[in-house]
């Protein structure tokens, strides 16, 4: 009597223990992920999937010291290289002027890799998975499950060597009969993790890049014509969003919201008198709802259920 | 016949005997004596005696060739050092530079032709044709029926304004997708709470 009773309350413990076991390894995983992109030194091609659509990129990190710096080569857009030297960005673009901002990241690069893990937990429950094979490499595979039903989920197969992410799919559902169904897939197909930094990088890091030294403006904050009356769980409005002066005279309002690692942006432009449709690229949904006098649309990587909630929610 | 000639020639070659008549043939023909010459040569490099194979004026001739090549402007495709080098050093924001990046024109119209336009026109015209759950015109519940290029019309001139309505209303999403890029692209996230919206209570499992 008294072995079945312990037998049954190990089980109780047990039962109790493991979840949080589970999440607690998730989350260790999970850093080991962020420390991997932000503190190796490598040399990665990838490709991102959005249906049948392929864009490959190739991908280089350094670190040397306090010294920083990345760089990204988007494969199939002839001319541009993003580079990242420390807390500032450069687009540089072939007989093009370049842009520059400030960030400490890349922003085409998967946010999840590099957002405060603080934001995301606020988001996501991770899970560690059943380990398997990558490209030949021992994967471990990370769910990152909303907690929200209505946001995306991410599955990441880590390279269980280096910590290095391996494969990215953005999920909306994730039962296992829809574990085929990616919305995007992001893939390493090349890895390389060195000591030293790339050679190129090395050069990069001493070069002079496009000149910031110039004076600052202010941004003009245009008047809203229009009210947001609901936001998605998790979202908030960024203050002051960029002013987008090549639309000035069709956008009548504009809000960029945020979850910390998800933009959506609304846009209330004058009625083209076309009716509701909806896109997607990859995992960003494009959906426009247009009635007699405005076209609302909306964009961002959420469902076309919510965008349409959040186009109806425009006053 | 031939092999007949080859077999002489080379015996001759290496200093074998040879009869009147194949002397005589070897004195009055020049291709029988260059062969002689081509056989004695490469009988000395196989026995290392020749010095070098190359003609003296070798190098000037080579030179001469060298010179005479027209000049190719080759260049790396992705040489991104050179590319700085050769002068993208003022930024096209620098003007409106600064931390919460705001203001982007020249730049983002300059970028998104590049990105964007592959990112969304490519995936958009290939799911007009065929019906594929990514980036199609698909009708959302409850609404009205997407304009779509697949779609058929008895009336050609109707079809004509729907395709023009279409291409329209590809280019003025196209452009809003380009501007949601750059905003992502440029602005910190930095979220507040805005005053106007009501938001739902997060519920945490």
């Amino acid at each position: 009597m008294m072995k079945w009773l312990f037998g049954m309350c190990c089980l109780v413990v047990l039962n109790m223990v493991m979840p949080a076991y589970a999440d607690g390894t998730g989350w260790v995983l999970f850093d080991k992920v962020q420390a991997s992109v932000r503190q190796h030194n490598f040399d990665v091609s990838y490709v991102v999937l959005k249906g049948g659509q392929a864009e490959t990129y190739r991908w280089l990190h350094g670190r040397d010291g306090e010294a920083d710096i990345e760089h990204l080569i988007p494969m199939f857009a002839e001319g541009v290289d993003i580079v990242r030297r420390n807390d500032r960005v450069y687009y540089l673009l072939a007989e093009r002027p370049s842009l520059i901002t400030r960030s400490e990241r890349i922003k085409e690069l998967p946010a999840l890799l590099f957002e405060e893990p603080a934001k995301i937990r606020k988001l996501y429950d991770a899970v560690a998975g059943s380990s398997s094979m990558i490209d030949g490499r021992s994967a471990q595979l990370l769910r990152l499950s909303a907690i929200d039903e209505t946001r995306y989920h991410y599955w990441l197969w880590v390279d269980v060597e280096t910590g290095f992410p391996l494969r990215i799919d953005t999920l909306a559902e994730q039962d296992q009969s829809s574990q085929n169904r990616a919305l995007e897939t992001w893939q390493v197909t090349h890895l390389r993790i060195t000591p030293e930094m790339p050679g190129s990088l090395a050069q990069l890091l001493t070069i002079d890049l496009p000149d910031t030294t110039t004076a600052e403006t202010t941004a003009s904050v245009s008047t809203q014509q229009h009210e947001l009356s609901w936001l998605p769980a998790g979202f908030d409005i960024i203050p002051e969003p960029l002013h987008v002066p090549q639309l000035t005279p069709e956008v009548l309002s504009y809000w960029l919201l945020s979850d910390g690692l998800h933009q959506v942006s609304v846009f209330v432009q004058r009625s083209h008198q076309l009716p509701t449709q909806a896109y997607r690229d990859g995992a960003v949904t494009i959906f426009v709802q247009s009635d007699a006098q405005r076209d609302i649309t909306v964009i961002g990587p959420i469902n076309v259920d919510v965008a349409q909630r959040l186009a109806a929610a425009v006053r | 016949m031939l092999s007949e000639k080859q077999e002489w020639l080379s015996q001759a070659a290496d200093n074998k005997p040879v009869t009147p008549e194949q002397l005589s043939a070897l004195l009055t023909q020049p291709e029988l004596q260059q062969t002689v010459q081509r056989y004695q040569l490469t009988g000395a490099i196989m026995r290392n005696e020749a010095d070098s194979v190359l003609p003296v004026d070798f190098s000037d001739t080579f030179a001469s060739l060298l010179d005479q090549e027209p000049t190719y402007q080759l260049q790396a495709q992705r040489s991104l050092l050179q590319k700085v080098k050769m002068g993208v050093r003022q930024a096209a924001n620098a003007e409106w530079f600064k931390p919460a990046a705001h203001g982007a024109i020249a730049a983002s119209v300059a970028l998104v032709a590049v990105l964007g336009v592959q990112q969304y026109q490519q995936p958009l015209e290939a799911d007009l044709s065929m019906p594929s759950p990514v980036l199609q015109t698909r009708p959302v519940a409850g609404f009205a029926t997407p304009v779509s290029l697949s779609q058929t019309s008895v009336d050609s001139r109707f079809e004509a304004q729907e395709q023009q309505a279409m291409q329209e209303q590809q280019r003025r999403l196209q452009a809003l997708l380009q501007a949601h890029r750059q905003q992502v692209r440029i602005t910190e996230v930095q979220p507040t709470t805005a005053a106007t919206a009501e938001q739902e209570p997060r519920e945490h499992k």
